[in-house]
């Protein structure tokens, strides 16, 4: 236990005195810190502020051309929708003209009430011309309707906009509320386990061909050094995923106000999904993380290792691919055997507490499976790590590696 | 620091293979404290692949290692292990790795940080503990290395071809060391393709001959028997081919030669009884003597003679 302990605090020196390790963890956090910041910040606003708007209606367009022969649109109710030049035109012709010209940035030509053609030069993403045109029209309809039948405007539009209030009451889980902080937890775990595992095969891989390991090996035991490199790792995880969420939690909870709680969908987690996400997170990455680290000591040069971790790689695609879609049956056949997979449970079980039904005695047993398998996984990782140590030359096959597991070289 | 206990570590029958074929049949030596033994053998031999064994780094087939009658753990004994390949982190600063091989050895911060230290300045290496690996010279790695291996102060060294990669001057302070080792009573294995170091320091020696001890014991008694009964031979008027000829011709009644090194040819008194004989027929026979006395081989000769041919060096102990 004391080498194991020596192991780990090498390997976490290695990783916190890494200058890309806390330069792009400090990175991450400012810039998370910043853009939850920044939209109170550009508004002049205090964080405290009360938040209130003044929202101005946008104009259409600088300048429109219209044609409307039958004067359905008043230059007011234009106005209405912001400040804009509007030219009149005489005839369909003379709008295309001037929109093709550039002396119009909208056109249009109205055929009745509730019909009208469209001009523009050069469409742009997100231009929306067509629909304010669209709800002015409407609005120019209702106020004729209303004329010619000798009814009040205001009070018709106020009965029309009379907001009809529900109280939802979700008694089991709500998915639609779920679904996007399941999936973001289910990307991250996806991405610290193709990331870290990478990490911890190439510290091994490194060892292996500056040949440290042929001391290492004599001075302590290969379960000592995979394991301290694996719970290393995972502590090197922890803080960095602890410091950004911190900063993202904290900036956010000091500018929620501003930002109308507009990610409260994301970022306010129940804290029960937090603790299994924690749980069955952090087994999910040990068992991968003992994998490469197995991956890693089959090859004895850097460039190899690409093609040795592929099986890993490969395995975590599939079960990141499979459980988002089946994200929406969270307690479908396929979840549920996924949910107890040690190589899959890690995401499958997290999205079935999350948004599906489980029973307790469901988890407990897929969290006992899960780490009873990291054990299983870390011993046979270390075995596949001592009797490559010295192997040289091309890299092992894994078929080779597992059969090896019986030899004692 | 003169280590007190005296121990003996005995490798007894060892057997290992690769894939079927037996690299390692039966070897057999033992080592004591205070004495260094020089691991022989020619490439491929098997000497690399025994320290491996010693070290854990492989296990046996057969056989046991023994250190005073008990197994023999390396990871429960202070061992400094030198591998033949040499290995650290090149991106970590000299002291950091020191540090934490010593802490792998079982000693705390503070003895690890000190003996760190003490070893760099005996090596001559104290102005680069915080100078990273991958910028030193390969002799100034070497030399830290070594550091490594004795960082833990250990009771065994166990040292793979020590000397490859060092220049002149550094390869004399290793000596030093290694004297000091042997002098401070710890057992010194050593493995060397160069024989004149073995003969500086080893007072045993074990012949590795295709996994196989062909010879081993004390080096001092080898020579003797080596030279039992053999005399060396040249002369001022006579070529070495000459003299070589001359001698089978005409002195083959009381001499069979038998081989030469650069400057003498060795032969074996037929009547070593009187040994005046063969120096009288020398006078009738009009040959000038150079040189006349008992042939002491070198290691060199004893280990081209055990594993094959190689190139002769000369014996010592001539008569002027």
């Amino acid at each position: 236990m004391k080498k194991l302990f020596e192991v780990y605090c090498f390997e976490c020196s290695n990783y916190f005195k890494s200058k890309s390790y806390m330069i792009s963890t400090l990175l991450i956090c400012v810039l998370a810190i910043v853009s939850i910041s920044l939209p109170g910040l550009l508004s002049g606003r205090s964080s405290g502020g009360d938040g209130s708007k003044k929202e101005d209606k946008n104009a259409i367009a600088e300048t429109m051309a219209i044609c409307d022969p039958e004067g359905l649109i008043s230059d007011d109710l234009i106005h209405s929708y912001g400040k804009a030049e509007i030219k009149r035109m005489n005839s369909e012709d003379e709008v295309k003209s001037a929109v093709q010209s550039e002396n119009a940035d909208a056109g249009f030509v109205i055929r009745s009430d509730h019909e009208y053609d469209y001009y523009v030069f050069n469409q742009t993403m997100g231009a929306d011309n067509n629909e304010l045109f669209s709800e002015l029209m409407s609005t120019a309809a209702k106020t004729k309707y209303c004329k010619d039948n000798n009814l009040n405007y205001d009070e018709l539009i106020k009965l029309d906009q009379k907001n009809i209030v529900c109280h939802e009451n979700v008694l089991g889980k709500d998915s639609r509320t779920n679904y996007w902080y399941s999936y973001i937890l289910v990307i991250l775990v996806f991405f610290v386990i193709i990331m870290y595992g990478m990490m911890i095969a190439t510290s091994v891989a490194n060892e292996k061909s500056n040949r440290t390991v042929e001391i290492l090996v004599t001075s302590t035991t290969s379960t000592s050094l995979l394991f301290g490199k694996v719970l290393a790792g995972a502590t090197a995880i922890l803080f960095q995923l602890g410091l950004i969420f911190a900063s993202l939690l904290g900036a956010y909870s000091l500018n929620r106000e501003n930002l109308g709680g507009m990610l409260d969908i994301v970022l306010d987690i129940p804290a029960d999904v937090l603790v299994t996400f924690a749980i069955f997170g952090l087994g999910g990455f040990l068992i991968y993380a003992f994998m490469y680290g197995a991956l890693g000591a089959l090859v004895s040069k850097i460039e190899d290792l690409n093609k040795s971790a592929g099986t890993a790689q490969m395995l975590v695609m599939i079960i990141y691919f499979l459980v988002l879609f089946q994200m929406m049956e969270p307690d479908g056949i396929i979840m549920k055997v996924l949910s107890f997979l040690p190589v899959s449970s890690y995401s499958a079980m997290f999205i079935r507490i999350a948004m599906g039904s489980v029973a307790t005695w469901e988890i407990i047993i897929a969290a006992v499976i899960l780490y009873a398998s990291v054990i299983g996984m870390g011993f046979v990782a270390a075995k596949i790590f001592r009797n490559s140590t010295l192997r040289y030359g091309n890299p092992i096959k894994l078929t080779n590696a597992l059969k090896g597991l019986r030899s004692k070289e | 620091m003169k280590k007190e206990k005296a121990m003996r570590l005995e490798l007894r029958n060892v057997h290992k293979s690769f894939d079927g074929k037996e690299v390692l049949k039966g070897i057999n030596f033992s080592v004591q404290s205070g004495r260094a033994l020089g691991l022989l053998g020619r490439n491929g031999a098997g000497k690399t692949t025994t320290i491996r064994i010693i070290m854990d780094i492989f296990h046996a087939n057969e056989g046991e290692i023994l250190l005073d009658g008990r197994k023999f753990e390396p990871s429960r004994n202070q061992v400094g292990y030198l591998p033949e390949e040499r290995g650290m982190y090149p991106k970590k600063t000299v002291m950091e790795q020191m540090t934490y091989f010593a802490r792998l050895r079982g000693l705390d911060k503070k003895k690890a940080t000190e003996n760190a230290r003490k070893w760099l300045a005996r090596l001559d290496v104290s102005e680069y503990e915080k100078r990273k690996m991958d910028t030193l010279s390969k002799g100034n790695q070497q030399k830290v290395q070594l550091a490594a291996t004795l960082v833990c102060d250990p009771d065994i060294v166990v040292l793979d071809e020590p000397f490859s990669g060092l220049d002149p001057v550094n390869s004399q302070i290793l000596k030093d060391v290694i004297r000091e080792l042997i002098a401070d009573g710890r057992i010194v294995i050593f493995s060397s393709h160069q024989m004149s170091y073995v003969e500086e320091f080893c007072e045993d020696i074990a012949i590795v001959n295709k996994g196989e001890i062909v010879l081993d014991g004390n080096l001092d008694h080898i020579k003797t028997e080596y030279g039992k009964g053999r005399k060396i031979l040249s002369a001022l008027n006579l070529s070495l081919d000459e003299l070589e000829q001359c001698c089978r011709e005409k002195l083959s009644d009381l001499l069979e030669v038998e081989g030469r090194t650069r400057h003498n040819i060795i032969f074996r008194l037929k009547n070593e009884e009187d040994p005046w004989q063969i120096l009288d027929r020398l006078r009738t026979e009009r040959i000038e003597i150079d040189h006349y006395g008992s042939y002491e081989p070198s290691l060199n000769d004893i280990f081209v003679a055990c594993v094959g041919d190689s190139a002769e060096e000369e014996g010592s102990g001539d008569i002027e």
